[in-house]
């Protein structure tokens, strides 16, 4: 047990944590970034109904949602450099970070390709026809008419989930990465006071919730505008 | 001018259209009737490829086209000389009424934004929708939205602009409006063809008449002859029903 409760120390904890958010931020921004490219990858076979390479993508969005994030980081950290040795590269020198990263890339990717595909099926085939028929290769199509209107149908799902994810880059630190967590983890230790880091820490995640929130509403705001019947 | 040569299409076992031939003069507006599921609509989306037919030729101006070997860039030449007007407006829902209308002409045909944007008031003051240019289409009503639809096929300035049943899916109290812009853009002479299921409408915009049945060509003529003295029987049927709807009307 802890020594006993000093409310006072919350205030002194919170500046003290606030100086690794960043960590948090880089984790979920490189996250996305991946995760983008992994949910269209796992999305297009389905979506087309690529044979074979639609099954993989079934079995991978099911195998991630079906097992703990936590677990996903350490199958990464221990797997990816025993699976890249097999082709002679070393990595299992580098930072923990880029683990951290690579795993919820993957994670959030294959979560992110169900919001897309039904985003995808969502907007009308009739409008891709009318783009066909005035002369818009299936490629320009895709990109100027469905994928704007699926953005703005996808954007309150992926922000859930973008949300879902910057709460579990709290488990980075069971790998190493000093980050909030990971520096309450040792802040705790040293003081003896673990109460008060974790009620710290439960504000800041929150307070950097709602700004994802306000951020994610003012952009569905923005994006989905034409849906308004009266402007 | 346009030539279709023996159109066929089927899927699987099931045969929609048997051989259709079907020429069309420049300024001409060929009106497709027949009962649902005769093939007309099919028809017309195969000729923009909408529809990939199996067997045929599809001729529009210099682009010559043999539908079973079609490559893409030949399914993009047809596209280009053609527009199409659809049954449910299918309006790019992002965009606004203007923007729908300026986004073949600048994303097709490259043409700078300033002058695409001309010609699109321009067609939408022949639509009578100028006001509505800064609108997006969910603030329009359905007669709004298929004229937009009608500026948006006549900006590209087709050798032929294909209606899809363009007041099926209209309150009736807004036929009238988009009958009498289509009208009104026959008489300046543009080359269409027309799936419709408004006999009077068929009657007095087109000057050739197609009858369609089970994927063939019934018989085809003057709407003055196909109403008033068609020959064949199943053509007879047909049009009893609506000449009796007439003579009540009057």
């Amino acid at each position: 047990m802890g020594k006993s409760f000093d409310i006072g120390l919350i205030l002194d904890f919170i500046p003290k944590l606030l100086g690794y958010v960043h960590v948090t931020f880089l984790i979920l921004a490189g996250a996305i970034l991946i995760g983008i490219v992994i949910g269209f990858l796992v999305a297009l076979p389905r979506l087309y109904r690529i044979p074979v390479l639609a099954q993989i993508a079934a079995v991978y969005v099911s195998f991630i949602r079906g097992t703990p994030i936590l677990i996903q980081l350490f199958l990464i950290y221990y797997g990816l450099p025993e699976l890249l040795k097999l082709v002679s590269i070393d990595i299992s020198q580098w930072s923990s970070m880029f683990f951290v990263i690579v795993t919820y890339g993957l994670s959030i990717g294959g979560l992110f390709s169900e919001v897309i595909r039904a985003a995808v099926t969502s907007v009308e085939r009739g409008q891709t026809e009318a783009a066909y028929s005035i002369g818009m290769s299936p490629f320009v199509a895709f990109i100027r008419i469905v994928l704007p209107q699926s953005f703005a149908i996808a954007l309150p799902n992926l922000a859930n989930l973008i949300i879902a994810y910057m709460k579990d880059t709290s488990l980075a630190f069971s790998i190493g990465v000093m980050d909030m967590t990971g520096r309450g983890q040792t802040l705790g230790t040293t003081t003896s006071h673990f109460l008060e880091v974790y009620i710290s820490l439960a504000v800041i995640y929150y307070l950097v919730c709602i700004l994802l929130e306000s951020i994610f509403s003012r952009m569905e705001k923005r994006v989905s505008r034409y849906e308004r019947k009266f402007g | 001018m346009i030539q279709l040569r023996n159109i066929r299409k089927t899927y699987g076992k099931h045969s929609v259209l048997n051989g259709i031939n079907i020429t069309v003069e420049k300024g001409d507006v060929i009106a497709i009737l027949g009962p649902s599921g005769s093939g007309k609509t099919t028809l017309l989306r195969c000729i923009n490829f909408l529809e990939h037919p199996n067997e045929g030729e599809i001729t529009i101006g210099e682009v010559a086209v043999d539908c079973k070997h079609a490559s893409k860039k030949d399914v993009l030449a047809l596209r280009r000389k053609t527009a199409m007007v659809f049954q449910h407006y299918n309006l790019f829902k992002h965009k606004t009424v203007l923007q729908n209308v300026m986004e073949g002409l600048t994303v097709v045909q490259k043409m700078p934004a300033e002058e695409a944007r001309e010609i699109s008031l321009l067609m939408l003051a022949k639509v009578g929708l100028t006001h509505k240019a800064d609108s997006y289409p969910s603030q329009l009503s359905g007669g709004q939205q298929q004229r937009v639809g009608i500026a948006r096929a006549l900006a590209l300035n087709p050798e032929v602009i294909l209606f899809d049943e363009p007041t099926s899916s209209l309150d009736p109290e807004l036929v009238g409006e988009v009958l009498t812009v289509i009208q009104n853009i026959a008489q300046e002479g543009v080359t269409m063809i027309v799936v419709t299921h408004e006999m009077g409408f068929a009657r007095d915009i087109s000057n050739h008449i197609v009858f369609m049945e089970e994927g063939r060509i019934i018989e085809e003529g003057k709407p003055q002859d196909i109403f008033n003295a068609p020959k064949e029987e199943r053509t007879k049927q047909f049009f009893k029903r609506f000449t009796n709807e007439w003579s009540y009307s009057i």
